[in-house]
């Protein structure tokens, strides 16, 4: 917390402003990751829609990541990651590398049967 | 500095497109999201854009300029030295949080307009731009949901950006038109609001409607309401460039030129 060049430089108020953005946030974002009740003054449907937006974008980031999950699960994907998404919400500084990484490891625990990884090269 | 490069038409480059991209007609700039891009080793085929002289702009998603937290430097570092391996003249980002408390939601999200978090963002775009060797333009993001309380509407929020940080504009016209879908937001009034001579360029994409919603995919086509808002845009404006953003579900070749001549069609309509 300390060093930073830029802290000499902050506005008056800059710590107490950000502790209540944090705050109101951090309230929003345990709603969306943690499927906590979203603070006052939220549509209730509009959170629970934006939650399910993120996820399909986590799933989509995985799938693309990792093509031979999407050839080996085919339509059980979207339930099976759907389900590790809600139990496993992202810590910060986790990489969508990191995700697809626990999600198979997550789907080998349930006794998944995965194949063995193709890493053929290929300009696209 | 005052002045960014006219860039023309363009469209987002993607590795699942790369080759595409390349022979595509008409593509006279392209962006790449800085994330993927290795500095010391960046793709191929952007070298082969470069050679023929089409700028390539990083386009950042993870800085969280609107989160509560300082700006994690290293990603701002990250992006500086994309800037420089690919020699860009700008670089862009959002007017988003994607993080904090802990966790990472993983796409963005809008940040409340209040005070409080105008003044937070200032700081962070300040400190980023200390750290960036080139110009930096703000993307306006598509929402689901609204912040409660809102103290400022977004163009005047907007424009307080630009005025106290002298940062530059990426209007996204699809997130607009999502807004407005969504939220009810009057696209014209954003319109309206924004101060042109900080444009640095435009985003177009197409979205599907989905459970009542209309959600900014990037894997539809780009829908008549979001070149009509484009054309009302050019009414105010000659953009200095519009890029296409295409993230999944590819179509042929052909359909990607399609799209970008129907926008290049907009923009030279009305000059």
């Amino acid at each position: 917390m300390t060093g930073d060049p830029h802290d000499a430089a902050r506005p008056d108020g800059d710590a107490e402003r950000r502790r209540r953005l944090a705050a109101a946030q951090a309230g929003l974002l345990r709603a969306l990751v943690l499927a906590e009740a979203p603070p006052p003054g939220f549509d209730v449907e509009r959170v629970r829609a934006q939650a399910r937006a993120l996820r399909a974008k986590r799933r989509r980031v995985v799938a693309r990541l990792r093509p031979d999950l999407v050839d080996h699960l085919g339509d059980r994907l979207a339930p099976l990651f759907d389900a590790y998404a809600a139990a496993n919400p992202r810590r910060t500084g986790s990489t969508a590398r990191d995700d697809a990484a626990a999600f198979t490891r997550w789907l080998e625990k349930r006794g998944e049967r995965l194949p063995g990884r193709r890493r053929w090269w290929r300009r696209r | 500095m005052n002045t960014l490069p006219r860039l023309g038409v363009g469209i987002g480059w993607r590795p699942e497109i790369d080759l595409t991209v390349e022979r595509l007609p008409g593509v006279d700039f392209v962006e790449v999201i800085a994330e993927g891009v290795h500095p010391a080793n960046p793709p191929e085929s952007l070298r082969v854009l470069r050679e023929r002289g089409v700028p390539v702009l990083p386009h950042a998603v993870s800085l969280s300029l609107g989160g509560a937290e300082p700006v994690d430097r290293s990603r701002v570092a990250h992006l500086a030295a994309v800037a420089e391996s690919l020699g860009a003249p700008l670089v862009s980002d959002h007017v988003a949080f994607v993080r904090g408390d802990g966790w990472e939601a993983g796409h963005l999200l809008p940040v409340p307009r209040t005070r409080d978090a105008l003044e937070v963002l200032v700081a962070n775009v300040l400190d980023a731009q200390a750290e960036l060797p080139v110009p930096l333009a703000l993307e306006n993001v598509a929402a689901l949901l609204e912040w409660p309380d809102a103290e400022l509407d977004e163009g005047e929020f907007l424009a307080e950006l630009v005025e106290r940080t002298g940062c530059w504009l990426v209007v996204d016209v699809a997130n607009l038109y999502v807004n407005a879908r969504n939220l009810g937001s009057d696209p014209t009034a954003f319109l309206d609001a924004v101060p042109w001579e900080r444009l640095a360029y435009v985003h177009v994409a197409g979205g599907e409607e989905r459970d009542g919603l209309y959600h900014d995919t990037h894997a539809h086509p780009v829908t008549r309401p979001v070149l009509d808002l484009l054309a009302e845009l050019r009414r105010r404006v000659d953009p200095p460039g519009v890029l296409l953003e295409r993230d999944d579900q590819y179509p042929s070749d052909e359909e990607l030129a399609a799209e970008l001549a129907a926008i290049r069609a907009v923009v030279e309509s009305h000059g």
